[in-house]
């Protein structure tokens, strides 16, 4: 995964010199990392490290201050089609007043364009994404009355809708009950099977393995991109979680990663040379 | 003033019926918006506006030495306007928050307008009378003309609402998704803030500059109330915001000395507090009820447990016991009440000693509820266990 510019086919998003910064302090520096169409990434790293920025930058929503995206050889602007993005959950108010499937049908405005509303064909579609998140029965229930996987289901079906090449998803595992971590997880499956290409901000190191086959480590810089089993390693994420300060990670930054890698090792012994005694 | 009379005004009165009709489309038009501030967190966005457009008021008078509604209105338009752009200028170049923002434009603004107006009262200008009435708004003031400008603003924002109903929808719920979908978020923002600076200079006359922040809150709030969909919420708010403006125009006009602007605003006040207290699953009234039913049916299905598990011990579930016996399982009132509640339901009886016990069908719902209970929960009548409960 990294960056290069002789291949012929334009990559589904390339990421080149990216800097972002909020007044002075940056949030990513240098980011180069590009995304293989057909491959599930997971973007991991501590609070702060700027995966959502990062994801926000893909999408135009943050002006960088360096460097530059590409989807598909091109700038977002002109590929927007192919793009469909999962915001966090929290990021709207639920309490709006709408249901289930007029969420889902907004997936198909970027296809409507201006004032022409969603016909008998969006229609199906949004049924159709709802039911493959499992909350067809759920179609006209108000989104205050859904609990927080189902609000959850409900993002991701917009986005199917969206009938994209390119999934962005910020945080869809967070905080959500086991139906809907296993309905995010075939509908991955799927998008991947269908070529699709994903890219996930993640939070839970201990499933990474299990749901993705790409992973990039951030903290402000990428620390190390690449496929599951070659980068998902104890020295890589160790270094991810370090503090950015003064090199060494904080007691909480080290219980966290330090108990995770230790049920991975406990676990199928997939990532090697664990020492926990370490940290 | 009779009710008969002053409808009859509201036809044959020329200033009367401009008034009436003006406050209504006034209403109309701030509730519609009203809908998008308030579901946007918005609503101090008027509140900030309307204050702000005070001191453009009093400038426009002073620069042209005129008090053509037509000046003083424009000079209000690029004051209001003048405090949008702070507030976001505020906002994005420095760390104050926009509440806080939105709080120091308005002071700043309104103290300023404040002050030119009473030293201009001080100057002996005998043209200046009368611009006070734009704090609290004067409707008598009203002429057909104002009447067909606002008519014309409420026909402009019914048609955009209507014509860019999805763009509104999406762009209010969800501003940064409809972004990547490329709605134009930053257009969007300047075409609603437009149009409720247009609706606060033209409610200026009406209800004045204090209360007009009222007409883009009150009408939304009042409406979320009543229903779940957005085209239900902006036809309640804008009906609401009519009833209110017209009716207040017309009560402050025929009584003496009321002014028009806080009436209006109390009307709208009445509907919010009817609202917030009955609209059926969000009032407070029905809440508070659901509550009180839903405590009465645990209570009785609590009893219903008890007494069967008792009675089972004792041997039948049909076993009848005396009501001191029965006291143990709850306080006095309220175990009254439960019995009573459970004997009209058919599941449990009085025979003539005065004990109680459990009909069949008492039994059938007691089982019920127990084979309903998580395994955690139920404690089914083991002997073991039964008789430590019941001791304990």
């Amino acid at each position: 995964m990294s960056s290069g510019n002789q291949r012929q086919a334009p990559l589904p998003i390339q990421i080149e010199d990216l800097t972002v910064a909020y007044r002075a302090e940056p949030v990513l520096w240098d980011i180069d990392v590009s995304f293989h169409e057909g491959t599930l990434t997971a973007i991991v790293g501590p609070n702060g490290a700027g995966k959502s920025t990062l994801i926000k930058t893909v999408l135009g929503l943050i002006e960088p201050s360096a460097g530059q995206v590409l989807i598909y050889g091109q700038p977002y602007e002109q590929q927007r089609r192919h793009v469909a993005y999962v915001p966090q959950r929290g990021s709207v108010d639920w309490d709006f007043p709408t249901n289930a499937l007029d969420v889902v049908k907004m997936g198909r405005y970027g296809h409507l364009g201006w004032i022409r509303r969603p016909g008998v064909k969006d229609h199906q579609l949004a049924l159709e994404a709802l039911r493959k998140v499992g909350m067809e029965a759920f179609a006209r229930r108000q989104i205050s009355q859904l609990s927080g996987g189902q609000q959850q289901r409900v993002f991701l079906a917009r986005a199917l809708a969206q009938d994209a090449k390119i999934y962005l998803m910020d945080e869809p595992f967070q905080g959500v009950d086991a139906t809907t971590e296993k309905a995010i997880v075939d509908v991955l499956k799927e998008l991947k099977s269908m070529g699709r290409t994903v890219v996930v901000v993640h939070h839970d190191l201990e499933t990474v393995p299990e749901y993705f086959d790409h992973v990039v480590l951030l903290n402000v810089r990428i620390i190390a991109s690449g496929p599951v089993d070659e980068v998902f390693t104890p020295e890589n994420l160790r270094r991810t979680y370090a503090s950015r300060l003064d090199g060494a990670a904080t007691d909480l930054e080290l219980a966290s990663a330090g108990v995770v890698l230790q049920s991975q090792e406990d676990g199928d012994g997939r990532v090697p040379n664990a020492q926990p005694d370490r940290y | 003033m009779d009710v008969f009379q002053t409808l009859s005004l509201i036809v044959t009165d020329y200033t009367l019926r401009n008034v009436a009709l003006g406050a209504g489309i006034l209403g109309i038009v701030s509730g519609a918006l009203s809908t998008f501030a308030v579901l946007r967190k918005q609503s101090l966005l008027g509140d900030a506006m309307s204050h702000a457009a005070l001191p453009g008021v009093v400038l426009a008078f002073i620069i042209t030495g005129q008090k053509t509604p037509l000046v003083l209105m424009l000079g209000a338009l690029i004051a209001g306007w003048l405090g949008v752009v702070l507030v976001s200028v505020i906002t994005s170049q420095t760390r104050v928050k926009y509440d806080s923002a939105l709080g120091l434009v308005l002071a700043v603004f309104f103290g300023f307008g404040m002050m030119l107006l009473t030293w201009l009262q001080g100057q002996n200008i005998a043209s200046q009378s009368g611009l006070d009435q734009y704090l609290f708004g004067r409707a008598a003031a009203i002429v057909e003309h104002d009447v067909q400008t606002m008519a014309l603003l409420g026909v402009a924002v019914l048609a955009l609402v209507a014509v860019f109903w999805k763009e509104f929808k999406l762009l209010s719920f969800n501003p940064d998704y409809a972004a990547t979908l490329g709605f134009p978020v930053r257009a969007f923002d300047i075409a609603l803030t437009t149009l409720i600076v247009a609706a606060v200079v033209l409610g200026l006359q009406m209800v004045g500059v204090v209360l007009m922040s009222a007409m883009l809150v009150a009408p939304a709030a009042a409406a979320r109330q009543w229903t779940d969909r957005l085209g239900v919420m902006i036809v309640l708010s804008s009906l609401f915001g009519a009833v209110a403006g017209a009716g207040g125009a017309i009560i402050s006009s025929t009584t003496t000395r009321l002014p028009t602007g806080p009436t209006i605003v109390l009307c709208i006040s009445a509907i919010v507090l009817i609202s917030l207290l009955f609209a059926p699953n969000r009032g407070i009234v029905w809440a508070w009820l659901r509550q009180q039913r839903n405590r009465a049916e645990l209570q009785k299905a609590m009893l219903l447990e008890k007494v069967y598990q008792v009675s089972y011990l004792e041997g039948s579930p049909l076993q009848t016991h005396p009501l001191e016996e029965l006291r143990t399982f709850m306080r006095g009132s309220q175990l009254e009440r439960a019995l009573e509640a459970l004997k009209q339901d058919g599941y449990m009886h009085l025979d003539e000693d005065g004990r109680w016990g459990l009909t069949p069908s008492g039994v059938a719902q007691a089982e019920a509820i127990l084979r309903e209970r998580p395994r955690a929960l139920a404690r089914r009548p083991s002997p073991d266990g039964l008789r430590q409960e019941v001791v304990g």
